[in-house]
């Protein structure tokens, strides 16, 4: 699996918690000086860094490719919806609803599926999230495949500051796991299972420990988008487009870091949306261009690109490390 | 004949017929998977190119859409082959994350392209044969199904004997349970893995035109095939020939009857409760034995 820096140093820590404090600040006075336009647009970034961050926890610190993550996002979404219109519940008592359901799902689902390893849990959770899809449109309860309507909020700050409290979170969740007990354990699992398995650590509780708090934030990201955009349905939320953006994104920013993920998707969702206003069918041909090339010329991640060694220039360092990796992955 | 025996025996008719166009598209990611260690995300992407190949020499030139099969798959060899030698050996042996993201963007790239050339009208392809069908007893055969299930054991077999009996087979088979020592054998392994894709490539190419003369074609239909195509490979056990036609006839029985008793929606539902149950109780599939391509 990918290999990743192990946590840095508590200098390196301090600084990037001051960038991240500042950071938050300004995030918290921003709405107030921007239109509604780049609101909305900042309140999307957050969403994919919430789902980046997400996946970090079980595809970065774990090592599991977890290709389903948008199971949860529908599961999320949809308890969210359902519990606002059927039950009349306000939308701060469904989202914990949704995201408690999720992680169950995630816990029960993982018990079995954590079990296979490589390419077989890849397709095993992509599997997931397709049956989950079908099993919401042929429900009666979910509005079938015509969807669902959400009540429409007051005012579409609020949804700003939903996601930026996810973010927050899925933050903290980063840099909480690996500092851990159960990092500790998720971090040998993560370079030898068997290993860590003879030196007594039983790696099933903790993989899906891991993987619950994946599909507990990938379910609130879904929550506040449903109520967000107000019309879910089956093909929109169980969409496997979050769960690559996501990967792409945690891949790009350095998997396995606390930051890295949030970075990704800041600047990639920053990208998209400035081609997606130059051509819509560009973007997401850019887009598939762009994880070819990510994966060719910088399979570790944007960070180690341009790590410059001593006495070298940061270009010189660019051109040796995507060479190093034409070199190693070739045959 | 009591009417619930005549419809399971048309729905296990049903389900055979069509299973050969499924084990078609299983082929070729069977392949791939087992000897270059790729989930190729992008297979589906692929069937339809061949769809579509099929489709327009059917309708432009009025080729017949048999004889068109042959031509689809020689166009999507090629493009294997260039695909494989230029962009997948540069990261072959990078982890299975990275090889699974690139074919990803493949898939992206391709369907959004063929989106925009081709727009998102469905189409089908319908030959003056289409409508025929044969009585057998109180079974319905139609034709087209029949005549693709022949062409879809054609293309097993002639895959089965390519694997076991050339030399090129030899040496995908060599490279695959053991690539150092296949290059130390002289093998050039980045020519027979480019060729290896190819020949995964005409297969998906074929399946495509096949499944285009089943069902509706349009440039998102491949997700759906990658998907078909990765049940095929767990059910039958990676890496053989036999396994997946036996993978995709299984399938093709597996969604046929699901559909008759629960209802068309259910088919994902079926098919993943299948492959988790296989995963778990034979990791090796129903049928396969090891990892790695036996031919």
């Amino acid at each position: 699996m990918i290999r990743q820096e192990a946590p840095r140093q508590r200098g390196g820590d301090a600084r990037g918690f001051a960038i991240a404090a500042a950071a938050l600040a300004v995030a918290l006075v921003l709405p107030a000086a921007l239109n509604t336009y780049y609101v909305r647009i900042l309140t999307g970034i957050f969403l994919f860094g919430i789902l980046a961050s997400a996946w970090n926890l079980i595809g970065g610190y774990t090592g599991y490719p977890d290709f389903g993550g948008a199971a949860f996002l529908g599961i999320g979404a949809y308890t969210t919806g359902i519990l606002m219109v059927r039950a009349h519940l306000p939308f701060p008592a469904a989202l914990p609803a949704g995201c408690v359901l999720a992680a169950a799902a995630a816990a029960a689902m993982g018990a079995l599926l954590l079990r296979l390893r490589g390419h077989y849990f890849a397709i095993a959770t992509l599997g997931f999230m397709l049956v989950l899809r079908q099993l919401t449109a042929n429900l009666e309860i979910t509005g079938g495949g015509s969807g669902m309507n959400l009540p429409p909020a007051s005012d579409f700050k609020i949804f700003y500051y939903w996601m930026l409290a996810g973010l927050v979170l899925a933050v903290l969740a980063g840099f909480a796991l690996p500092r851990t007990r159960a990092g500790y354990a998720i971090a040998a699992i993560r370079e030898n299972q068997d290993a860590a398995q003879v030196l007594g650590i039983e790696p099933l509780p903790y993989k899906i420990l891991a993987y619950a708090a994946n599909a507990f934030l990938f379910a609130a990201a879904g929550g506040i988008y449903a109520y967000w955009l107000t019309f879910i349905e089956p093909l929109s939320v169980f969409n496997l487009d979050f769960t690559v953006q996501a990967v792409v994104m945690a891949l790009f920013g350095g998997p396995g870091t606390v930051f890295g993920p949030v970075v990704g998707a800041v600047v990639l969702k920053t990208l998209d949306v400035t081609l997606t206003n130059v051509s819509l069918f560009l973007h997401n041909v850019f887009f598939g261009a762009l994880v070819c090339a990510l994966v060719i010329f910088a399979p570790r991640g944007l960070a180690e690109l341009f790590q410059a060694s001593p006495g070298r220039s940061r270009w010189a360092a660019l051109r040796a490390s995507v060479r190093r990796a034409l070199q190693e992955n070739r045959v | 004949m009591s009417p619930p025996v005549q419809i399971a025996l048309q729905n296990a008719v049903n389900g055979l017929l069509i299973g050969g166009t499924y084990a078609t598209v299983g082929l070729g990611m069977s392949l791939v998977w087992g000897v270059l260690n790729v989930i190729n995300i992008a297979h589906g992407a692929f069937v339809m190119l061949g769809a579509y190949t099929t489709y327009w020499l059917f309708t432009l030139y009025g080729i017949d859409p048999f004889a068109a099969l042959p031509l689809a798959g020689a166009a999507l060899f090629v493009l294997g082959y260039g695909l494989q030698r230029v962009v997948i050996n540069q990261v072959i042996r990078a982890s299975f994350l990275i090889t699974f993201l690139l074919t990803f963007g493949f898939e992206l790239l391709i369907t959004n392209i063929a989106l925009s050339v081709w727009t998102a009208d469905v189409r089908a392809i319908t030959t003056v044969y289409s409508g025929r069908s044969l009585h057998l007893g109180p079974v319905i055969v139609p034709a087209i199904r029949l005549m693709t299930l022949a062409a879809a054991l054609l293309v097993t077999v002639l895959l089965h004997l390519l694997m076991s009996r050339t030399r090129l087979g030899s040496a995908i088979r060599a490279t695959a349970s053991d690539q150092e020592a296949a290059r130390l054998m002289g093998i050039p392994i980045g020519h027979v893995y480019a060729v290896t894709f190819a020949i995964a490539l005409a297969t998906a190419g074929i399946a495509g035109g096949l499944a285009g003369m089943s069902f509706p074609i349009y440039p998102a239909m491949g997700a759906n095939y990658t998907f078909i195509g990765f049940v095929v490979c767990v059910l039958g056990g990676l890496g053989s020939v036999a396994g997946a036609l036996v993978g995709g006839l299984i399938f093709g029985l597996l969604t046929t009857y699901a559909a008759g008793w629960l209802g068309p929606n259910y088919d994902y539902i079926v098919a993943f409760s299948a492959l988790i149950l296989v995963l778990l109780v034979r990791p090796a599939g129903l049928f396969g034995r090891a990892a790695r391509f036996r031919g």
